[in-house]
């Protein structure tokens, strides 16, 4: 069985309940005691998400301030129940329009008791799409969709129409202006060694859409990937602008596309939901495009005073720019004073994370501000041990800019009614873990 | 009506005083109860939230029962939910205040509004009493005929339900049938689905006592239905999905080119967004090409990239539950993704449950090609502020360096790290070094010139000293100074702590002194006597051994204890094989996490005795002992390997003779282990040694175990024992706690069986073969207390025995507790003929 869970809990960082729902009797209902016990006000806590105490297994995950809890007693599949809580906190977030945090479920704690109920039965997922729950449970909570007419019109199960209907989509949606909004935004990883060697590298990209559309339309997406490109060798078209093509290491979909059509076609063809989803998500690691190259010298004069020279260079067209950049760079925890001089932006000392952190709010492509720091440490005699260097740290963000290069060549509306659509497209790109050892 | 006057009260459900607030409450809905004035929803939904805010932080509101269902004839749905939700919670508690819900709850569920009857049918079921099971059936049968698929789904539930509060009304309304006729039929896949997991749970648990239900779980996994439901998985939701994959796995196909179909079919679930539906996929791919080597290979290649993404995305959490699956993948076939080896590069903000992992997956793919790569990025987190992950990545080079690739510029690293002046760095690569040359002995030159410049004064860990100290001992010839360095520990014997290390040091000085004598043999002498004057036994038992067998003679001493060694070439895998590959048959599992298959920590027995060690640690005299009985124990039990085909004979052989214990015992390995420890024991035991006679008497008379019992002191009685009997610790202590004391006494032991008593051990496995369990064990010469059990042959009757034998005195203080008092008294003649044979034959 997938999960069966016995119990859900939501804690906050105190330990205090928030939420609990039993599902079944094969545990107790002190489950939470034993929890609080010996995960929260242990070391254990964070040390590892599964754990096993007395006969039952805990999976805790911690979202903002909130921890959520999952006891099963059986030998449960765990993925699942992860996904399981992943999904759960993107339908509250759903429904409370924003943070899900303490304040949030203690504020709408009767409408997650409500969710509870239905998401899960005696321990197995049920229904979690927000776009059919909606249909029946609403914030305001006072009306079901059968009370006023009966008769009127069936629960919009996801999956009551077997009438070759999508579960993900209602019928009869009716909007003014037709408007698609599509933006991919990639995260880059990166761990480069002291020398300026790329150790590793890899992009993992998303792709997310807005759709506000009437009908039933059938969108179909095609991107400069390379094995969607040769497929369509025959058209001649070469990808516009990067005039490469990419190679996808490995792509998911959402539920809504049509999965053979991608395997026989290697087009992206769909019925997309109503309002906000992701539609797919894809991993790149060959031929990344990195936006920044960050070269550091921190040299260690003495036992008492340290040189931190840091160039960053933006590799991206001078016409673009990237925006929040935030360099963190480490020094020794008894660092006593610090003084900078910066080409750009402004930065400061932070003890509390050990770090001089860099900002530079709007930085342009093709450009090498620098950072040069002296930092006086606190000479102390038990100190013998050598400074173990934490890697420089970084985060931005690049408008308009894909570190895969990926690129939109057409996103195509088809309705029968055959209205007019407006798509908007945009790119991001951000750091993930972007650490440059030094 | 003006609204209650709670609004002026803290509205923060967080800080209730207690009782006062609640009999506030049941006022407030008492006056609401009756009213039909405008706007009392609203106020009687603030009250309804109040309520449930207590009973969610964990206040007794149950007291509000009467008021609750009063004010739950509402037409407002939410009002109705909540009122569902305390009924459910405190229905349990009080079975005879949820009758009163029983009407309502009914009514409810023929409403006209199909959302209203599938909540009120999931209430009711969810009431969890077994006296109000009879209200169900009605319901739950025109419940599956719903025209509504809501409620239809619900119904499905609520059947499981049904069936875990009492399984025979289940069956007997024929509840299985309908679902299986639903399970086919219905449109609607979430009713299917529903059906499926209902089904599964009611026929696996009614499989032992019908075969009906069994064969109803077979055809589960029959061509035709999972087929049936191969054909719709597009239609499920994703957590269906997930149901029907884990059912495929079940399914045998008749020939490959099934195999290849049903692997076409599912290919695209590969690309899902969900993650357990993918790992699912996986999980059937990898089963189905179990048989067909080169298909499973290929399946290997194909499963790398989206499990490579899966890892990649999402929050830590689930990353480690996937990294953990592609760990198991990637310990059964390290080759598959040597290529791949960058992926498991730890960031530096990563948790350290997943930097572990990666750490070992580093390790197992490390080969020719990328050794150097690998070995360099784990030096780099030797220096990282996490000090457990530190010390894993060195001892990951470790590992790396026995796996024999590229041993030269590993060794060089390690004695890098020697030389970085980080205690538990040092540690650590002190340990490697020392495994290292165990295996590599020829490394031994360079390896010897760094460590010989380590000063032990640096070294404070036990596990490093001890290999620092093993090394000075092994190398003696070679290290110039190694016997002072070795004198200088001796002679701070008192200061070290650890008896690990001082053992080490015993026998590092011996070897020391057969190769060079004139320069340690007065530290030799220093460390006898230190030794002999030690207050730990095994190390005060090495001494002595030590210094006897110099005394007997010097060359034979050198042959005992350092004889010329073999490299070791393999070290012992801490994981059997079979064990893995019961985890792998588990794939997509919690076992997977826990690194260990399901049956040792979801079944009581396998995971009892420890807990149960834990808390009798009062009973510890002899750590030793109660620390190796219990894990004997679940060795005994995990594989049912260590049960010897005699001892399974013997049991036969006790079903078909009248006693169990004067069965002529053939338990020839048993016995022999049970004599070789007895053999070690002796020899170590000085005191024992001393009285040879009665000691060589004590092996004589366990080897003699094997000979047919002489005539019984006591006439056999008529109780049968079940030999195979199994009592987890905490049902053991309960029982102990309840039962009273229905026999006490004091049993005399023979001189014998006291002589054989040097350990708790040699008495366990004695009674053993009479079919009476240790529960637990503790003490030493001359104190020794037992926890002994045993079961009616085929009852479920239990004895429980707490047994404290006095060696010096030689009597034994006997207290019994039974299940069956009645059988008491033939029980004590047993245990007391079983005892009295005990070093006799």
């Amino acid at each position: 069985m997938p999960v069966a869970a016995s119990a859900i809990y939501f804690l906050n960082l105190r330990g205090d309940v928030l939420i609990n729902r039993l599902y079944r009797d094969d545990v107790g209902g002190n489950m939470v005691d034993a929890f609080r016990m010996h995960i929260m006000q242990t070391k254990e806590l964070g040390t590892c998400p599964v754990r096993q105490i007395g006969g039952c297994s805990f999976f805790y995950m911690r979202i903002s301030n909130v921890y959520i809890v999952i006891v099963v007693s059986s030998n449960a599949n765990v993925a699942c129940a992860f996904k399981f809580v992943v999904e759960a906190v993107a339908l509250f977030k759903s429904y409370f329009g924003g943070a899900f945090d303490e304040d949030a479920i203690r504020n709408n704690f009767v409408l997650i008791y409500e969710l509870l109920d239905e998401i899960m039965d005696f321990g197995y997922p049920q229904n979690l799409s927000p776009e059919i729950l909606k249909l029946y449970i609403t914030q305001e909570g006072v009306r079901s969709p059968f009370s006023s007419k009966p008769s009127d019109k069936p629960v919009q199960n996801a999956t009551l129409q077997v009438t070759g209907a999508v579960g993900w989509r209602r019928e009869g949606l009716v909007y003014k202006k037709n408007e698609v909004f599509l933006d991919i935004v990639e995260s880059v990883n990166l761990l480069m060694s002291s020398k300026g060697s790329v150790l590793r590298c890899d992009v993992t990209g998303k792709i997310l859409m807005k759709c506000f559309l009437s009908g039933m339309p059938d969108l179909k997406l095609g991107l400069n990937d390379k094995i969607g490109l040769e497929k369509e060798s025959q058209l001649k078209s070469r990808p516009p602008k990067s005039g490469k093509t990419i190679e996808l290491d490995d792509v998911t979909f959402h539920q809504c596309v049509n999965l053979t059509r991608f395997n026989s076609e290697k087009t992206v063809s769909f019925v997309p939901p109503d309002g906000e989803f992701e539609l797919m998500k894809y991993r790149i690691t060959e031929g990344v495009n990195l936006p920044f190259r960050v070269l550091p010298t921190i040299k260690e004069l003495g036992r008492t005073r340290m040189e931190v020279n840091v160039k960053v260079k933006s590799v991206f067209g001078a016409k673009m720019f990237a925006l929040g950049v935030v360099i963190k760079i480490p020094v020794p925890k008894q660092t006593a004073k610090t003084s900078f001089q910066v080409t750009s932006g402004r930065a400061k000392y932070q003890a509390a994370i050990d770090c001089l952190v860099w900002k530079i709010r709007k930085f342009p492509g093709q450009t090498e501000p620098t950072l040069s720091a002296e930092v006086e440490l606190i000479s102390t005699m038990a100190e013998k041990k050598s400074w173990t260097r934490p890697p420089i740290q970084m985060e931005f963000q690049v408008p308009m800019f894909t570190a895969s290069g990926l690129r939109v060549r057409f996103l195509k509306v088809w309705e029968k009614s055959g209205y007019n659509t407006v798509e908007w497209v945009r790119y991001i790109t951000k750091a993930g873990s972007y650490e440059i050892r030094c | 009506m003006a609204p209650p006057a709670q609004s002026q009260r803290s509205p923060s459900p967080s800080q209730p005083s207690g009782k006062s607030e609640v009999s506030d409450l049941k006022l407030q809905l008492r006056q609401l109860a009756g009213s039909r004035a405008p706007g009392v929803d609203d106020s009687k939904r603030e009250l309804f939230k109040k309520v449930i805010s207590y009973m969610t932080i964990g206040i007794d509101v149950s007291s509000l029962f009467g008021e609750m269902v009063m004010c739950s004839a509402t037409s407002d749905i939410v009002l109705k939910k909540m009122c569902y939700l305390y009924v459910g919670n405190y229905a349990k508690v009080n079975p005879d205040l949820a009758l009163l819900t029983i009407n309502f709850l009914q009514r409810d569920c023929r409403d006209e509004d199909p959302m209203i009857r599938g909540l009120a049918l999931r209430s009711l079921c969810s009431l969890r009493v077994a006296n109000l099971v009879e209200y169900l059936v009605g319901p739950l049968g025109s419940g599956l005929k719903d025209s509504n698929s809501y409620v239809r789904m619900v119904a499905v539930m609520g059947v499981l339900k049904l069936y875990h509060i009492s399984a025979s009304t289940c069956i007997d309304a024929d509840f299985p049938s309908i679902l299986k006729h639903l399970m086919l039929h219905d449109s609607d896949t979430q009713v299917v689905a529903n059906c499926l997991s209902a089904l599964q749970e009611i026929w696996s648990a009614e499989a032992s006592t019908s075969e009906e239900a069994s064969r109803e779980r077979e055809a589960l996994i029959s061509k035709p239905f999972i087929y049936y439901l191969l054909n719709r998985i597009k239609e499920f939701c994703e957590w269906a999905q997930c149901l029907v994959l884990e059912l495929v796995t079940k399914y045998v196909p008749s020939d490959s080119s099934e195999i290849f179909d049903i692997m076409n079919l599912l290919e695209d679930r590969l690309q899902h967004a969900n993650g357990a539906v993918v790992l699912a996929t996986i999980r059937v791919f990898l089963q189905l090409t179990l048989s067909m080597t080169d298909v499973h290979q290929q399946v290997y290649e194909r499963i790398k990239a989206p499990l490579l993404t899966l890892v990649s995305s999402g929050s830590p959490e689930q990353s480690y539950a996937v990294l953990s699956h592609l760990h198991l993948l990637v310990m059964r076939a390290p080759y598959v993704f040597s290529s791949d080896y960058k992926h498991f590069y730890c960031q530096y903000n990563e948790p350290s449950y997943v930097k572990r992992l990666k750490l070992e997956m580093l390790t197992a793919v490390a080969n020719e090609s990328n050794t150097y790569e690998i070995v360099t990025e784990l030096c780099e987190y030797a220096a990282n502020v996490d000090i457990p992950i530190a010390r894993e990545s060195i001892r990951a080079v470790g590992k790396i360096a026995l796996q024999q690739y590229d041993v030269n510029a590993i060794v060089d690293r390690l004695l890098q790290f020697l030389e970085m002046e980080k205690d538990y760095v040092t540690a650590e690569a002190l340990v490697l070094v020392k495994d290292l040359l165990r295996k590599y002995p020829q490394w031994s030159h360079d390896c010897i010139a760094v460590v010989g410049n380590i000063s032990s004064k640096n070294v404070q860990e036990p596990k490093a000293k001890a290999a620092l100290i093993w090394m000075l001992g092994e190398y003696s010839q070679d290290m110039q100074d190694a016997p002072y360095v070795l004198e200088s520990l001796v002679e701070n014997w008192d200061e070290e702590h650890s008896a690990e290390v001082r053992l080490h040091l015993l026998t590092a000085m011996m070897k020391c002194f057969f190769k060079r004598p004139p320069e340690t043999q007065s530290a030799l002498g220093a460390a006898l006597a230190a030794g002999i004057a030690d207050f730990h036994q095994d190390v005060h038992d090495r001494a002595l051994f030590y210094y006897r067998i110099l005394r007997y003679n010097v060359s034979v001493a050198e042959r005992v204890v350092n004889p010329p060694k073999q490299a070791v070439s393999v070290f012992a895998d801490t994981q059997s094989s079979e064990i893995k590959d019961r985890i792998f048959d588990e794939f997509n599992s919690l076992s997977v996490l826990y690194q260990k298959p399901s049956y040792m920590f979801t079944d009581k027995e396998h995971r009892g005795p420890l807990e149960f060690a834990d808390e009798l640690g009062n009973l510890s005299i002899g750590e030793a002992a109660n620390n190796v009985v219990p894990t004997q124990m679940v060795e005994e039990n995990d594989k049912d390997l260590l049960l010897t085909t005699s001892e399974k004979e013997e049991t036969k052989g006790s079903r078909n003779n009248g006693s169990a214990y004067s069965v002529p015992y053939d338990g020839s390995s048993t016995s022999v282990f049970a004599s070789q420890t007895q053999i070690e024991s002796a020899v170590s035991n000085p005191t024992l040694a001393g009285h040879s006679p009665q000691a060589s008497f004590a092996i004589d008379d366990l080897l003699g175990l094997g000979i047919p019992a002489a005539p019984a002191v006591l006439s056999p009685p008529q109780l049968k024992l079940n030999t195979k009997a199994a009592l987890d610790p905490s049902t053991f202590q309960q029982k102990w706690r309840q039962l009273p004391v229905a026999l006490s006494q004091e049993i005399s032991v023979s001189p014998q069986g006291v002589a054989a008593l040097t350990a708790p051990q040699a008495l366990l496995r004695h009674m053993q073969s009479h079919s009476i369990h240790c529960i637990a064990s503790g003490g030493q010469s001359p104190n020794f207390k037992f926890f002994f059990f045993a079961q009616k042959f085929e009852e479920s009757s239990n004895y429980l025995v707490e047994c404290v034998i006095n060696t010096s005195s030689a009597k034994a203080q006997v207290k019994i507790k039974a299940d069956d008092q009645n059988t008491s008294q033939d029980f004590s003649t047993l245990f007391e003929s079983a005892l009295s044979k005990f070093g006799t034959s």
